[in-house]
């Protein structure tokens, strides 16, 4: 008897126990770009006085990302749809297309958030102009969860 | 432009665990009860169960349907070898994506009975034992949303893989004669999968025997009915 008590005892609190799972999490995955310069052939951070940066997206009016004064660097979600992401960057009077490829897979966030999409970068990141004079991947995939102090591609000016 | 979104699921396996848990206080052979009108010989014959805690699972998740059957027998003094097959399937209609599990398993293993008895002819039983699981299951998902501020929403295919789990358990319980050859029995169980990353895209929600494909090591349940086919007594 004292044994179906406390069958009966555990079973009220384990039903009290019941969790509601809440998702807090971002469901783009962004790109981090770093702007730098060469100083004897050694990468060294910068900052642009002024940048303007929107993305080319197909059948939708142009909504900009940035316009800011000062930036060492941008954050900007890939376009799932298509198989680069293209942005125009303005910085102080100067104008460039960058064109970045990357192909994509889902993955699972969790199951309270679903899923996001899991981009990895291709290697011929294109500009159409001399504003961004070349690139380095130092992260190729990019996941929906941002961590502090990542960065993805270096952009040389 | 982050896309925040606040989602709520009440999950359901704490429930489950609590509706078994309530009736095994209710209805459960908790304490051995003796059984009259047996002679001093012992019985012996193969003894096969139905779970029954997969019927009170539907009514916490009515999600998930499933059904177990076991089959035993002592072989030697103590020694049980035991199978156990089932099926199991599960479907959920999440916000962002419809989800679905189901396949069949198989467990394999040996119980052994440490109740010491008085009389031959008394065949409860409170055993330890192992198991081998397999699981043979397909999961899918379709209609699946990813949620996408400045580009827009993003509507991947549908997914589905066909999977096989493997997985150890350690199983304890009792199996009380409540009258000649019919048992009824409740064992617990803590289970270790040994393949969690067996789909890259998609943790198995269900994994068909096991449970929660999310969780490394887990604990389950099962109530029992059984029935031992007395072939010869000695």
């Amino acid at each position: 008897m004292k044994s179906r008590i406390l069958f009966f005892i555990v079973s009220i609190l384990m039903t009290s126990c019941i969790t509601v799972e809440i998702c807090d999490e971002s469901y783009e995955s962004e790109l981090v770009a770093r702007f730098k310069t060469r100083h004897d052939g050694a990468p060294a951070d910068t900052t642009v006085s002024v940048l303007t940066l929107y993305g080319i997206r197909e059948g939708k009016s142009d909504s900009l990302l940035y316009n800011t004064k000062s930036a060492s660097g941008f954050v900007v979600p890939l376009d799932p749809h298509h198989v680069y992401s293209r942005f125009v960057l303005q910085i102080n009077d100067q104008t460039d297309t960058l064109v970045i490829p990357h192909h994509q897979e889902m993955y699972m966030i969790s199951y309270t958030c679903g899923f996001g999409n899991l981009f990895t970068i291709n290697d011929n990141i294109q500009s159409s102009s001399g504003l961004i004079k070349s690139d380095t991947i130092i992260k190729e995939m990019i996941d929906a969860e941002y961590e502090k102090d990542e960065e993805h591609i270096w952009l040389y000016l | 432009m982050q896309n925040m979104k606040r989602m709520k699921n009440i999950s359901g396996s704490i429930s489950k665990a609590a509706l078994l848990l309530l009736a095994l206080a209710l209805f459960g052979p908790v304490s051995g009860q003796e059984v009259s009108g047996q002679d001093t010989l012992r019985t012996f014959g193969p003894r096969f169960g139905i779970d029954l805690a997969r019927f009170l699972y539907i009514l916490a998740d009515p999600s998930e349907i499933g059904a177990e059957v076991s089959a035993d027998f002592e072989i030697y003094k103590n020694i049980y070898p035991v199978i156990e097959l089932g099926y199991s399937t599960i479907s959920e209609n999440e916000e962002l994506f419809d989800y679905t599990s189901g396949g069949s398993y198989g467990r394999a293993g040996v119980d052994y009975n440490f109740l010491s008895r008085k009389d031959r002819s008394v065949h409860h039983t409170m055993t330890l034992g192992f198991r081998y699981g397999i699981s043979v299951f397909t999961h899918s998902i379709e209609n699946v949303v990813i949620p996408g501020g400045y580009w827009g929403d993003y509507l991947p295919e549908p997914y589905e893989n066909s999977l096989t789990g493997h997985w150890l358990e350690i199983v304890g319980g009792l199996k009380t004669e409540i009258v000649p050859n019919l048992f009824l029995g409740w064992s617990l169980r803590y289970k270790f999968l040994l393949n969690p990353d067996m789909d890259p895209i998609m943790i198995p929600a269900l994994i068909p025997g096991y449970g929660t494909g999310g969780e490394n090591r887990i604990f389950g349940f099962s109530y029992s009915i059984f029935y031992k086919i007395p072939l010869f007594k000695k």
